[in-house]
């Protein structure tokens, strides 16, 4: 199943039987052709749109002049310029500091979120209603920024917006809130708009998980008396264990990625900027819309770095427990 | 988290632009450099072309000091507009004017259409030297210069002689104020004008304003008594003051061009973003007037007088409200397209409601004729530039020409000549026919909209006031009545502070330029929402603050400076 157990098969096969695994390797391909045939697309488009302009980030050390278009060596070098344009630029506190709140907010609420619907799915007895839940959770990942923010806008309005009538209605509140307008909501709006968004999606590779634990550890947790939390607690969650660390591992590579289109969507109101703006908004609002490249380049690569540096420490740490990527 | 893990877009979007660069350059460095090298080859390739045009045009093969004649052989070029919400047409038989120059003009314009990402296509132009003939977009979008300083446009003033039209219209010194560092003119302007065509003001629901005994409204007392009766009356039914998207301003400039004599309402754009001090610009954020607006903005906010989504509403939301009749106040910096709208909706129901404007709103005490709303430029705010990849950019200057001449905006506007208009006064205008059909007229401007690349306002406004000055007021068209009543006269020339006010992007003042601006979007919010009077001079002043760390005082140094030239360049 997990990793570990593989390595240690290939361990157990002696050295000399070495010649016999490289012919059979080949063999082993040329056999299964159809599965390679899926393979190679994947591979080769990650190949021509991830591999190879990735020399640009070249461009980053340089003042990249766009009419020089790919010939990128005749743009001049400038050294770590751009680095400490971003480092040194007034609203660099501000966006660090959001974008790892932000971050770490999605990562707290949003990596659990789908683990906990997953379990929750796999005790429905109702297969219709099981269905039907899941369906209903999967279908917002479907949607786009654009139409998802405008429909938590239209439901936050304060004009004839849905959560201010409900809430006036049960008089919970007097006047209504301008929840999009008011900094100490944000947050909260963000994250719950993302789970709303994604929980159900990121539930199925959860639920497949718990779909290949073996029934019979159920049964024999019941004839031992063990109550449905106990046999959840005990059994399902050691079992999709190597599933939560893998995708754990990945949301720590993505750490510094707090969001793009979700906040610029929401964050309308310009007041909000001490709370939303994230790096890749600022990337966008002075990298991309003045044309400044090099500087976008220079801190998208240090996004870059210290994504691989939390990457490379999660999959350290989750070595120990046999679960790493690699 | 889970499977949305793999969102880059910076990465994305600069690996994109990288790869198609790569294979676009591959393909296009073969015979691209020759063509912009030397500026001989165009006559080299009219020879080329000439050949293939019918008889009559083979006279004009010799070159001629009066100009090409638009139209006598045919002329092929790309186009493409610089803007993700408007493209030219994809075929030219679906727009009326681009059907007539193909069928009767021999043009075939073959159009790059950006579909909605026009930023990102034009830097992947840019970066495979694979440029459209013809360009149109934003005179203020760092692309231009950008063109420029790279050597990829074309000089026009060669042609400007030949092809006289822009020449007769616009005044010399507004061509000036075109040029280029180098002295030469690479831009055709589009929307010239000679005379205000402010759309900036205050639209009043007319039913409410009747039902509630038409009250005095002339000062922000007035505003301000009105708005409260309003919400008496009303209740949650009607937003008492509408000021349209404010993260762009609009309503809430126009009440701060209400506190003082001649304040701009630009001001509070980063186009100038600073305050008209003698002959100087001053911070913005210690104007007290913008305090004083900005307090009266917070009091509006504050007792629920003005939309309470001002600042997160879309435009569409604007219009929903407007044509619902649910708005008794509207202001913004562009307002006539929008009401006209919403009135022409109200009256099909009840032909007693609608809306009308007014004068601007003062602060008592000030002269409103000294009050503007909006401003406008000389120079419009498009323009269209020829780059050198096309093959003869003579021919397409007198494309332009055209566009711009008496004949060529009278088609634009009313269609092709026998139907609508046939034949000119005697001051130059169009005489309108017996079968003039106020409909089709309509469709056809609408259609026409997106290819008026070479607008001439001094022509064709004079032109269309002609036609609605012989009706009744009240039979006139909405726009073209409050235009001209209320909405022209309320604005003033603000020419001399458009033009080259925006340093370069990549310098220390494009970098105060834009944290300045952030700054001053997100005070705008701020202070129009706070919670006391007091609380908004406390936030105005500590952007003051603020924005002098970021840099702010060279800004407006640099800015003064050139606002100066200009001035100079207009003889003012």
């Amino acid at each position: 199943m997990s990793q570990a157990t593989t390595k240690r098969q290939y361990a157990a096969i002696p050295p000399q039987q070495g010649e016999f695994r490289e012919k059979g390797f080949f063999s082993k391909l040329s056999k299964q052709w159809d599965i390679q045939l899926m393979v190679w697309p994947g591979i080769l488009l990650v190949f021509v749109f991830s591999y190879i302009p990735m020399y640009g980030v070249l461009t980053a050390f340089m003042d990249y002049n766009v009419f020089s278009g790919a010939h990128i060596f005749e743009n001049p070098w400038v050294g770590f310029k751009h680095f400490e344009a971003f480092f040194n630029a007034p609203a660099f506190n501000t966006i660090m500091r959001n974008t790892i709140i932000v971050s770490l907010l999605k990562f707290l609420i949003g990596f659990p979120a789908p683990i906990i619907l997953a379990l929750m799915l796999n005790e429905v007895r109702h297969m219709a209603f099981k269905r039907f839940v899941q369906t209903i959770t999967y279908l917002p990942h479907f949607m786009s920024w654009v139409i998802v923010g405008g429909l938590v806008m239209s439901l936050l309005s304060t004009e004839n917006g849905s959560v201010n009538i409900l809430l006036e209605s049960v008089g919970a509140i007097n006047e209504p809130i301008n929840f999009l307008s008011i900094n100490e909501y944000f947050w909260a709006i963000l994250v719950s708009t993302n789970v709303w968004k994604e929980i159900g999606f990121a539930s199925i590779v959860y639920l497949a998980a718990i779909a290949s634990v073996d029934p019979h550890m159920y049964e024999a947790a019941d004839i031992d008396g063990a109550s449905k939390f106990k046999q959840i607690y005990l059994i399902t969650i050691p079992t999709i264990m190597p599933v939560i660390t893998i995708f754990m591992i990945l949301a720590m590579g993505n750490f510094l990625n707090a969001g793009f289109e979700d906040i610029l969507i929401l964050a309308q109101n310009p007041a909000l900027r001490p709370v939303s703006d994230v790096i890749d908004t600022y990337v966008y609002r002075v990298g991309l819309q003045n044309a400044k490249y090099s500087y976008a380049v220079a801190v998208g690569l240090f996004k870059a770095v210290v994504s691989i540096g939390l990457l490379t420490t999660a999959n350290y740490l989750a070595r120990r427990s046999g679960n790493s990527l690699w | 988290m889970g499977m949305k893990n793999f969102k880059k877009p910076l990465l994305l979007a600069v690996s994109v632009v990288l790869i198609l660069a790569t294979v676009l350059a591959g393909c296009s460095n073969g015979g691209k450099n020759d063509s912009s090298a030397s500026p001989s080859s165009n006559a080299a390739s009219t020879a080329e072309s000439s050949p293939s045009a019918s008889s009559p045009s083979a006279s004009s093969e010799t070159p001629a000091p009066q100009g090409w004649v638009f139209g006598s052989e045919p002329l092929e070029f790309s186009a493409f507009t610089n803007y993700d919400w408007q493209d030219f047409p994809a075929k030219m038989e679906d727009n009326p004017f681009w059907k007539y120059l193909k069928e009767n003009k021999k043009v075939k314009i073959t159009p790059i259409l950006g579909k909605g990402n026009a930023a990102q296509l034009m830097t992947t132009m840019m970066a495979s030297g694979d440029l459209p003939d013809l360009i149109y977009g934003n005179r203020f979008s760092p692309d231009v210069s950008r063109l420029y300083e790279a050597g990829k446009l074309v000089a026009l003033d060669d042609y400007l002689d030949k092809y006289p039209n822009l020449k007769k219209f616009l005044d010399n010194k507004f061509i000036d104020m075109l040029r280029m560092p180098d002295g030469k003119l690479y831009q055709f302007p589009n929307w010239y004008t000679d005379h205000s065509t402010n759309t900036a003001g205050y639209v009043v629901n007319k039913k409410i304003y009747e039902e509630l005994g038409s009250p005095k409204l002339e000062t922000m007392d007035d505003l301000y008594a009105y708005l409260v009766q309003v919400k008496e009356k009303y209740g949650k039914e009607v937003i008492p003051f509408e000021p349209d998207r404010t993260v762009d301003a609009q309503g809430i400039g126009l009440l701060y061009t209400g506190f003082k004599e001649g304040a701009l309402y630009q001001s509070l754009g980063s186009q100038i973003m600073g305050t008209v001090t003698g002959d100087k610009l001053t911070s913005i954020f210690a104007d007290p007037a913008f305090h004083e607006s900005q307090k009266f903005v917070s009091k509006l906010y504050r007792e629920k007088l003005i939309s309470q989504d001002m600042f997160t509403q879309d435009r569409g939301k604007v219009l929903e409200k407007l044509i619902a009749g649910r708005v008794a106040v509207y202001a913004g910096s562009g307002v006539t397209t929008y009401a006209s709208q919403g009135h022409y909706e109200l009256i099909k129901s009840d032909p007693n409601a609608g809306y009308f404007m007014i004068k601007p709103l003062v602060k008592a005490g000030l002269d409103s004729s000294k009050v503007f709303t909006g401003g406008y430029d000389a120079l419009g705010w498009n323009v269209t530039v020829i780059t050198t990849s096309a093959e003869d950019p003579e021919k397409i200057f007198a494309f332009l020409d055209y566009n711009t001449s008496p004949e060529g905006m009278a088609i634009q506007f009313f269609g092709p000549e026998g139907g609508n208009w046939n034949g000119f006064d005697e001051n130059g205008y169009p005489n309108f026919t017996d079968t003039y059909n106020v409909k089709e007229v309509a469709d056809i401007q609408t259609k026409n909209d997106f290819v008026n690349i070479a607008g001439n306002s001094i022509y064709i406004d004079p032109a269309k006031n002609k036609l609605e000055d012989s009706k009744p007021a009240d039979q006139q068209n909405w726009q073209a009545r409050w235009q001209k009543e209320i909405t022209w006269p309320s604005g003033n020339d603000i020419t001399e502070f458009r033009t080259n006010l925006n340093p370069p992007a990549d310098g220390a003042l494009g970098d105060t330029l834009q944290s300045v601006s952030d700054l001053l979007e997100q005070i705008l919010s701020e202070s129009a929402t706070a919670k006391s009077d007091e609380e908004v001079d406390k936030i105005l002043n500590n952007a003051d603050t603020a924005a002098m760390k970021l840099g702010y005082q060279a800004l407006l140094d640099w800015r003064t400076e050139k606002w100066q030239e200009n001035r100079k360049i207009l003889g003012k």
